[in-house]
Parts: C-alpha cells; structure tokens; sequence
C-alpha cells in the first residue's frame, strides 16, 4: 500500500492510495480458501471444490467485496500511518471507468483511490479557571409555594350541580353527549357520550363552548361551528361542521379552599404535608433551571473563548440539517420568511453562525471530554432511555424497544449525556460564581437569550407543556382542538439545537 | 453436423470433483444422450467448441431402483461421455455452454 498526499491545505487533506494487484490478489485467494473449506456445491463433496473451480465461479463478486474492504482498511491504516484525525468519514473518490474496475477486479490493475477529508483542527484546551461564569440561584419564598398551591386548586376544582333549569355560564361545567356531522356525514371522533367540558377551557374546536353557555340540563342544542384551516386531521380542516349536542348536566365551578382537607383530597396528610411536597417541587424545577442557565452561559463562554478554523464540510452538514428541518416546518405551518419578518438569506446568514457554533462546540466539548476521560455509562444510557420513553405515554414500550434495536438512536440519546458530563466536569474546575436572582429574572433570562440554541431548553419546554395539555384532553375526541401550535419554525428548529 | 443436433448428443458438462481433476490430463466429461455413439459425440464436441479430439470413452451409469411409499421406481440411466482432446486444445465449461 502507498500512500502519497496530493493536497495540504488548512484542514483540507487528500490522499492517493495504491494497493498493488498482486496484493489484491493475495486477499482475495485467502478469502476464496475460506470459502472453500465450507462451500457446499453440487458435484462436489462440501468443502472439497477446488478454489481453481470456486475462482472461475465466484472470483468476480469475491473480488468486488475484497476491493471493498479493502479500500476501508487500507484508508484505516493511510490514516494512522500519516497520523491525522480526520473530522468526519473521508470521501473515497474511484475511478468511474468501467473497463479500469473490470481490469481491476480482474486483478490486472491496481486500485487506486483518492480519499479527501479535513482533520479535526488542533483544539488547545483552557485552563478552565479562565472562565468565568455565574451560577443563578433562586430561593424559595412562599409566594411562589401559594402560587403553585393555587394552580394545584384549580386543576382539581369542584363542581357542583346549579339549581334546575338554571342556565349555564362561561366556566362551568356541562356534560354533552354529542354527534358532529361535516355534509350530513358522520366522521371519525366526531361522537361522544357524556363528556365534561368546561366552559372556556377552549379544548374543542374554537366556537363550540361559547355556544353552549346558556343552556339549561336536559337542552338539545345544535352547534354548528367550523374546523380551523390548520386541524390536524386533513380531511376536516377548514370544513363547516354541525354538532347535534345533548346536555346532560350543567355545574358550576366552587372555590377552592387550601386547607387540610384539599390536602387529604389529593391523598397527603395535611397542608403542611403539601406545602412540603410543593416547595421541593419547586426547589427542584429552579435546581433545573439555573442548571439550563449555567450550561448555557458556559456554552456561551467556550464559544467566545475558542476560535480556530472549522472544517467547512460539518459546518455545511449541520447547516443543512437545520434547513432542511426548518423549511420542512415552514411548508408544514405554511409560513414563509417574510411573516418572521427576514429574508431566505437574512435566515440563512443567522442559521449559518448557529451551525458553526455548534460544530465548534461540539468539537470543543468533545476534545475536553477526550481529554478529561469522560464516558457515557451504560447505566446512564439506560436512564436516559427510560426517561425518553416515558415521555411517550402509552407507548413506552415501543419507544423502548425501537432504541433498543437500534444503534444510531442510541448516539443520539448518548450525545446529550455525554455534553452534560463534559459541562458537569467543566463546573467543577471553572470559576463559578453565585448570583440570587428572582425566579422571573430567571426565566426571562432563559426565554429570552437571544442564542437559545440549546437542546434542552426546548426538549424540556416541550415535555412541560405537553404533559398538563395531555391531562386536559385525556379523553380523545376529534372535535377537540388540535394543541395550538405556538410554537414558530424558528424555535422548532432551535429546540433540535444542541 | 447440424449446429441444432449438436445438442441432441449433448446433454450438459458434468462439472464434479472427479471431471475438475480430469481436467489436468486434458479430458472433459459430459452427460451425453443415451442415443449417442462414440463418433458422433467426437463430431458433435469438434463441431461445437472447435476443438480437435483425440478418443471418447463412454459409460452408462444405471439409474438406481427407488421405493416411494412400496411403489418401486426406477431412476433414468445416465450415459457419460469422456473426452480426450488433442495436445494443445481445451474447453472452458464452467462457465456453461
């Protein structure tokens, strides 16, 4: 094998590599001996075909995968031998000829191949002391327990039946067996039988509830609405739709009181027992947050503090990645630059630094890693894969399984783990220092980073509303709202961020 | 001899261990018709792969007697050609006719 460098350019390589035919053919005789010793042919007793026989037979598609693996190991050793790195799997360029790869597999010619590539640029770690950093710390105070105590309270508020023949208000509480009809037609999900709905909860399709405030228990009403141009089922979008609904009951609201007994409700001891519970909670979520903010800030503070050259192809690679995800959601939403107030290359310039910056740490993150030895346990991986799956409720098992069989998945849950560790490792040695903020100082500081580009800001937004937005329309029905998307292509794109 | 009757005395080579390790003292073997003579079987494989040909030697390997569910059955008799060819000449069958 030889190996001569044809370009040296900034990061840019590339090799030309030759493997002699004779030593193609040595591979392959070796390859064909292996064969022999358990081929099973007709006319001969298994494993005693002559390899001039099993040659003339199979020498063609032997020789073909012994090219092949050959070219992977040669570009192995090229790679080793000239001691560099590269940053992605090298470009094998062959010769197109179909005569040159005849004579080749043949084994009259020698392979030649070119292999391009561009190596990882020298990263010079920092003495991570140099970076300065501010841990946000929140406190407790009672305020925010009573707030979560009161928002506790109204998810399980009461109901109590009104007065017969009283008319129903916005906030109540009715149950309505309906059947929905779009030209006359019943569809799929469009009936149900006593289903509460509140009043104002805004969890069917818009205009349905308000129609049925004033009605008595016992009405018959129809409600005819129509479905919004952006519903989730295509076939109903946009469609006026009628509902032949039947009240059964009409409650109104009752206040709440936080006291022992709405404690013993939700299955505690006491308040004080609640109150307990609450502020962990919530020490917890802040525990969270100022963690996302320190992870954050120290991804701003390798950014700045690293510059070096970035090989163009990872850059283009994430570049596209993000475009392709971001115009696939625009189509989806059917919006277009101008409602997000930029040009195409306004956004391509503002998505270009992104992906930069997440090849450069990416590439940061992982040299340190390197370095300090960090490595992804198999126990964190599973941990990580159960949490994943029981973001899927219902289907845990699938998830579960679908990672379980498969390799790739399993890097992408390992990628986010393995950041958290290097990070984690980095706090450990950087100058940190501490800082009381208010919990709304925190928050606006998270949501309004102007490069949010972090994976888990979105991936835990995400999950968080998600999960009180399941409770509510636990009970499917097609007539319900779509979960509003609120959600713009640019944040979309950001919360694949990482 | 006809191109087309050619193939009326040849069946098929017979690519085995034993046919492979003939093939070092330049001799091909073939399953030929059981109609088939000597000479016509050294006319046919002339005529066929351009060769010229020394001596054939034949046998006929007796089909065996076979019971399925106690009704007797009698394997096809097999008759099969051994070619000698002429110094300098050779047959590539492997590769099918």
């Amino acid at each position: 094998m030889q190996v001569t460098e044809t370009l040296n350019e900034g990061l840019k390589r590339e090799f030309k590599v030759v493997v002699t035919a004779a030593q193609l053919e040595q591979q392959m005789m070796a390859r064909l001996t292996e064969l022999g010793a358990s081929a099973n042919i007709r006319g001969f007793r298994r494993g005693k075909v002559p390899i001039t026989h099993l040659r003339k037979l199979y020498g063609k598609s032997v020789m073909a995968e012994v090219v092949q693996k050959t070219v992977e190991d040669t570009s192995q050793q090229a790679l080793a031998e000239k001691e560099v790195k590269p940053a992605y799997q090298p470009e094998i360029g062959m010769t197109e000829d179909e005569d040159e790869i005849g004579s080749i597999i043949d084994g009259k010619a020698d392979l030649s191949y070119t292999m391009s590539f561009e190596v990882v640029p020298p990263i010079d770690i920092q003495e991570f002391s140099d970076l300065q950093v501010e841990r946000h710390v929140v406190n407790v105070e009672d305020e925010h327990i009573d707030t979560a105590l009161e928002s506790i309270a109204t998810q399980y508020k009461d109901f109590q039946a009104r007065a017969d023949g009283a008319k129903s208000e916005d906030g109540d509480r009715v149950t309505i067996s309906f059947v929905g009809r779009v030209n006359g037609e019943e569809f799929e999900g469009g009936k149900a039988e006593d289903v509460p709905l509140e009043l104002g909860s805004n969890s069917f399709i818009p205009g349905f509830e308000e129609q049925l405030v004033g009605v008595k228990a016992g009405d018959e009403r129809t409600v005819k609405v129509s479905f919004p141009d952006d519903y989730s089922v295509d076939t109903l979008a946009g469609k006026p739709a009628v509902f032949d609904v039947n009240v059964s009951a009409v409650e109104e609201p009752k206040e709440a009181t936080i006291d022992d007994e709405f404690a013993q409700k939700l299955g505690l001891e006491n308040l004080e027992k609640l109150r307990e519970g609450v502020t962990q909670r919530i020490s917890e979520e802040f525990g969270e947050m100022s963690k996302l903010k320190l992870k954050r800030d120290m991804l701003d503070a390798l950014d700045k503090a690293y510059s070096f050259e970035l090989p163009a192809k990872l850059v283009d690679a994430e570049f596209n990645q993000i475009w392709a995800a971001l115009t696939a959601e625009m189509e989806k939403e059917k919006r277009s630059f101008e409602d997000e107030d930029t040009t195409e290359d306004e956004a391509r310039e503002e998505y270009k630094s992104i992906a930069e910056r997440r090849v450069r740490l990416g590439l940061v993150l992982g040299t340190i890693g390197e370095q300090a030895e960090v490595t992804v346990t198999d126990e964190e991986l599973e941990r990580a894969l159960i949490e994943r799956a029981r973001q899927f409720q219902g289907q845990e098992k699938q998830v579960y399984d679908f990672y379980r069989n498969n390799p790739n998945a399993m890097v992408e849950l390992r990628g986010p783990i393995f950041e958290q560790k290097v990070v984690d490792h980095i706090a450990e040695k950087a100058s940190i220092g501490e800082k009381t903020v208010t919990r709304d100082e925190l928050v606006h500081m998270l949501e309004h980073e102007d490069h949010d580009h972090d994976h888990d800001a979105g991936e835990d937004k995400a999950a968080k509303k998600a999960r009180p937005a399941k409770k509510a329309t636990a009970k499917k029905s097609a007539a319900k709202k779509a979960p509003a998307k609120k959600k713009t292509a640019k944040k979309a794109a950001k919360s694949k961020d990482d | 001899m006809n191109p087309e009757k050619v193939y009326d005395v040849i069946v098929s080579p017979a690519i085995t261990e034993k046919s492979t390790m003939m093939s070092e003292n330049n001799q091909v073997m073939f399953n030929v018709a059981r109609s088939a003579s000597k000479p016509k079987i050294k006319k046919a494989v002339e005529t066929l792969f351009d060769v010229k040909v020394k001596s054939v030697n034949t046998l006929v390997r007796k089909g065996k007697v076979k019971r399925f569910r106690g009704v007797h059955g009698k394997q096809n008799d097999v008759k099969k050609a051994i070619v000698t060819l002429e110094e300098g000449y050779s047959i590539d069958v492997t590769t099918g006719l």
